[in-house]
């Protein structure tokens, strides 16, 4: 088991490389010339010959010019950069400078990574808590009146789009009700610390969690359903109840242990499409999380943080992968995953 | 008792349509039937996916078929139109003025009447903004005997039987700023004897019985000076937009201010027996004894194109592009654009004769010789319109063809690539799995929205709409497979080390047999689910992104980006058909498909439906 999760480790990272070369050839496809910007501020005390001149040597100084794969190796860091002989690229800690915040990318990211998974990890706790017990309870009393009520909100809850859903809860609760406040993340000009600024940030931040939570139990409820449905019409499960066993054990043990199987794998597509489903509903609300911050570079051609963010999710995104496999063996001693 | 019959007969009724297993004793054995008919007589039992199969059908014909008979023309806005809630009844003046209306003045979207008794009507939607709602008729004007009215694009103009003219409405821009003359003859009581009122954009104007002119209201925008040439020779006034033009006392016609532009320039061709001017928004037309109709000026939407007459035209209307002529022997007769159906006079006001009619913007209300009033025109729009005036109905209908087309190709591309390798990588394993998860790893590992914006950025502006939405049904596909791909996988990974797999391989079963004719049968309830439900998944991605604005860019609609302006209180509060329109039927087409997703996936597991 050891030598196969080393064995995938390397795997990870080997497609990490290849994602993150495939990046950055198309970030490079985007017309963007860094001499030239650098160059903007003098242009115009400079004759045009001497400015031609000066850009050309610049842009040899840049590597500009160099194989792509050399510019890439650059940037990951494994290359000396050209002016200074440093190694400075991804893994020395180099994320790229944003040019619309005017830092480094490193000091844009962790106060909105903080945001994002304060926000995030409310949502995923209520939307387990919720969803898992209400999938059983559907699948053991299937098309009783509970079941049939809570298939018709799971459906509509699933179908309707998360903004659609981030509109109407704005409309209810947001300017109808008056509940809850729309923008912001915390009381203006107030200064709570300790537990009192917990809770005013979570009342602020009750709307877009009431969203995600909502936009994410349809399908989530209907997957558990539909497994622990599949599970408990199998042989095993009629044997279990005819050694008499309690309908607890049979329902929690025997059939829940096997219909995670189908589940575990959603989890964890579900777990990382928060990530990136937080890019809407972030944008919706003006959140400053992770979401937001893509969209912004997104929206001002700052790729360099694009690029960064975008490295982010891969990497999460490869580390789900790499557990959802790993789970499998876990959950199902069937299935030999390192066969 | 009588109630329990009704309810027999109900449930009877709804056997009927959605059909229902018959009853069969114990003792009798049921027909056997092939697995397609089973699985067609599973699904058609299910009243549910019945609903949402018979619903989502609907949906589709409705945005298949609709964009025929409802063409969207993509550069179409107008401003005149803007943020206007559902509505049909523009041109129903109050019922209890019928008979009494003397005057009518339409305006863009409402129209403002005066019934002989002096008192002032408004009907249709009349919220100029927030703060402005042109039914808020100043007191003033309630108390006063008004004898004519005139409508303009945000305010409306009075006169009373003394002289004195009121506006009211927007006067931010000086519509109620009088000339000095008419406010100190009001102020002195004077009557001027004014015998014509109009209102234009941001202008208004009047015209006194010894032939002089006033012009007031937005000097940025409105050409509102008075040559002196004309002053005091003036016979009538006609107002386009932003100018006006006046028939003189000769029978020639001037244009009143003092800039060169279209109006301006009058065909020398116009002779001097001119009896009636008129104008629209960008042209103007006279009509001289003989008959003979010219018209000039910035001609958008055919207003040139002057249809055969019966008879001789007498009297000309205008609205903003189109004309309306009442001929001599009562018939009235329209041309121009048709967009709302105002140049298309209804066969029944023709029946009889008519004596008077009012035209402005995309109303005409005619008075027939029995005092009855006909109406053709812009009557609302059923589901409102946007911020660029677009009716939001037609949006829906075309934005549903789009959206449904690129949710239909993309699960499709994505389906083929996802099962095919999923199914293979699941049943053979080692290096073959490992090649294709690793894939299956960077796709997923490629994230959606930069890489459209890349593509967008790329190519950029040089692809068309249409191919644009290629590139989106592409993108989407071939990203949105290993999610696909991976269930099918986990499935086959534990269906294969079932015993019949085992059987079939001791038996000497091919492989491939194996794969496609034991293994995939029995996923395929899964890879159903998964279909329908991905086209619906791929109808939201789709929708997200051009919600974010990287998908299918505006103006060509999708239910997505009809939803980008809607992202705030204001809009999600005052103008609510603007998201609730597109939000709920894209809801409806959604929940419907995967209603149908449910139903299919019972209709195909004989063992789900045994549960």
């Amino acid at each position: 088991m050891k030598k196969y999760v080393l064995k995938r480790i390397l795997y990870m990272v080997f497609v990490l490389v290849i994602v993150s070369f495939l990046m950055y050839c198309l970030y490079n496809l985007i017309p963007n010339d860094p001499a030239r910007a650098e160059l903007e501020g003098i242009k115009k005390t400079l004759k045009p010959e001497q400015y031609e001149v000066m850009y050309q040597q610049l842009r040899d100084e840049m590597g500009l010019d160099d194989p792509i794969l050399v510019r890439y190796g650059r940037w990951i860091g494994v290359l000396p950069e050209k002016r200074t002989g440093e190694f400075n690229g991804i893994l020395q800690g180099n994320m790229g400078y944003s040019s619309f915040f005017k830092v480094d990318v490193t000091e844009v990211i962790p106060s909105r990574m903080v945001n994002t998974i304060f926000i995030n990890v409310f949502v995923t706790i209520l939307a387990l808590a919720i969803t898992i017990p209400l999938g059983i309870v559907c699948a053991v009393r299937k098309r009783g009146k509970f079941d049939n009520i809570v298939q018709v909100f799971t459906i509509i809850g699933y179908s309707i789009p998360i903004y659609i859903i981030a509109l109407l809860f704005i409309w209810l609760f947001g300017v109808t009700l008056r509940w809850f406040p729309v923008m912001g993340i915390k009381t203006p000009g107030s200064n709570y610390t300790g537990l009192r600024a917990f809770l005013d940030q979570l009342y602020y931040l009750a709307l877009p969690i009431l969203v995600m939570t909502f936009a994410s139990l349809g399908g989530m409820t209907r997957y558990v359903r539909t497994a622990m449905i599949d599970v408990l019409g199998m042989d095993y499960i009629r044997t279990a109840r005819a050694k008499g066993l309690r309908e607890k054990v049979v329902v929690y043990s025997h059939a829940w242990r096997n219909a995670l199987l189908p589940v575990i794998t959603v989890i964890i597509g579900w777990f990382l499409s928060i990530f990136s489903g937080s890019v809407i509903v972030e944008n919706t609300f003006g959140l400053n999380g992770m979401g937001n911050l893509y969209i912004i570079g997104l929206n001002n051609h700052d790729y360099e943080l694009v690029l960064a963010v975008q490295m982010f999710y891969t990497v999460i995104s490869l580390v789900g992968a790499l557990i959802m496999d790993l789970s499998y063996g876990l959950v199902d001693p069937r299935v030999r995953v390192d066969k | 008792m009588a109630k329990e019959k009704n309810k027999k007969n109900k449930s009877g009724l709804f056997s009927r349509l959605f059909g229902n297993r018959n009853k069969i004793s114990v003792t009798e054995e049921e027909k056997i039937q092939s697995p397609g008919r089973m699985v067609l007589g599973n699904f058609v039992r299910n009243p549910l996916g019945m609903t949402g199969l018979i619903v989502f059908i609907i949906i589709f014909i409705v945005v298949m078929v609709g964009p025929y008979f409802m063409p969207l023309d993509l550069s179409y806005q107008d401003n005149t139109q803007t943020n206007v809630p559902p509505t049909l009844g523009m041109m129903s003046y109050p019922k209890n003025t019928q008979g009494t209306l003397i005057d009518i003045a339409p305006g863009t979207t409402y129209a403002a009447g005066v019934t002989d008794e002096g008192r002032v009507y408004i009907w249709g939607h009349t919220k100029i903004s927030d703060k402005i709602d042109l039914a808020d008729i100043p007191e003033e004007v309630s108390e006063a005997f008004i004898v004519k009215i005139a409508a303009g694009y945000d305010h409306i103009v009075a006169l009373d039987d003394k002289g004195k003219i009121y506006v009211w409405g927007n006067n931010r821009l000086g519509q109620d700023v009088l000339p000095s003359e008419l406010q100190s003859a009001i102020a002195s009581g004077k009557n001027l004897g004014i015998i014509q009122i109009e209102a234009g954009y941001q202008f208004s104007s009047a015209l006194t019985e010894d032939g002089q002119v006033y012009v007031w209201g937005n000097q940025n925008m409105c050409d509102v000076k008075v040559k002196s040439d004309i002053k005091g020779r003036v016979k009538k006034i006609a107002l386009t937009t932003y100018n006006y033009i006046a028939l003189l006392d000769d029978g020639t016609v001037s244009y009143g201010g003092f800039q060169k532009n279209a109006i301006s320039e009058i065909p020398e061709t116009l002779g001097n027996n001119i009896v009636d001017i008129v104008a629209t928004g960008n042209t103007c037309a006279a009509v001289d004894s003989d008959g003979k109709i010219t018209v000039w000026g910035n001609v958008t939407h055919g207003e040139n194109n002057i249809p055969e007459m019966n008879s001789k035209p007498v009297k000309l209307y205008g609205g903003l592009y189109h004309y309306t002529a009442l001929l001599e022997n009562g018939e009235i007769v329209s041309w121009g654009d048709n967009i709302h159906g105002q140049a298309e006079v209804p066969a029944s006001v023709n029946k009889e004769p008519n004596t008077q009619v009012f035209s402005g913007f995309y109303q005409n209300y005619a008075v027939n010789a029995d005092g009855e009033i006909n109406t053709w025109g812009l009557k609302g729009y059923l589901c409102g319109t946007d911020n660029l005036g677009r009716d939001i109905f037609t949006r829906i209908i075309n934005g549903g063809k789009v959206t449904m087309t690129v949710g239909a190709v993309s699960v499709i591309i994505a389906l083929i690539i996802g099962v095919v390798l999923g199914g293979v990588a699941g049943y053979f394993g080692g290096w073959v799995d490992m090649l294709v998860m690793r894939a299956s790893e960077i796709i997923g590992g490629l994230p959606f929205l930069p890489f459209a914006l890349i593509l967008s950025a790329v190519i950029g502006t040089a692809i068309s709409v249409e191919q644009r939405m290629y590139l989106i049904m592409v993108v989407l596909g071939v990203l949105s497979w290993p999610g696909t791909c991976r269930l099918i996988r986990a499935q086959i990974l534990s269906q294969r080390e079932q015993e019949f797999v085992t059987a079939a391989k001791a038996m000497g079963v091919k492989e491939r047999s194996i794969v496609f004719r034991h293994i995939l049968p029995n996923v395929l309830s899964l890879i159903l689910v998964t279909a329908t439900l991905d086209f619906a998944t791929c109808m939201l991605t789709e929708s997200s992104l051009s919600y974010l604005g990287f998908g299918i860019s505006p103006p060509t609609p999708t239910w997505g980006n009809m939803l980008t302006g809607a992202n705030n209180s204001i809009v999600i509060q005052q103008y609510w058909w603007r998201w609730i329109f597109p939000a709920a039927v894209f809801g409806v087409c959604t929940i419907c498909i995967n209603l149908v997703g449910d139903a299919l996936r019972d209709a195909f597991d004989p063992k789900s439906a045994e549960r």
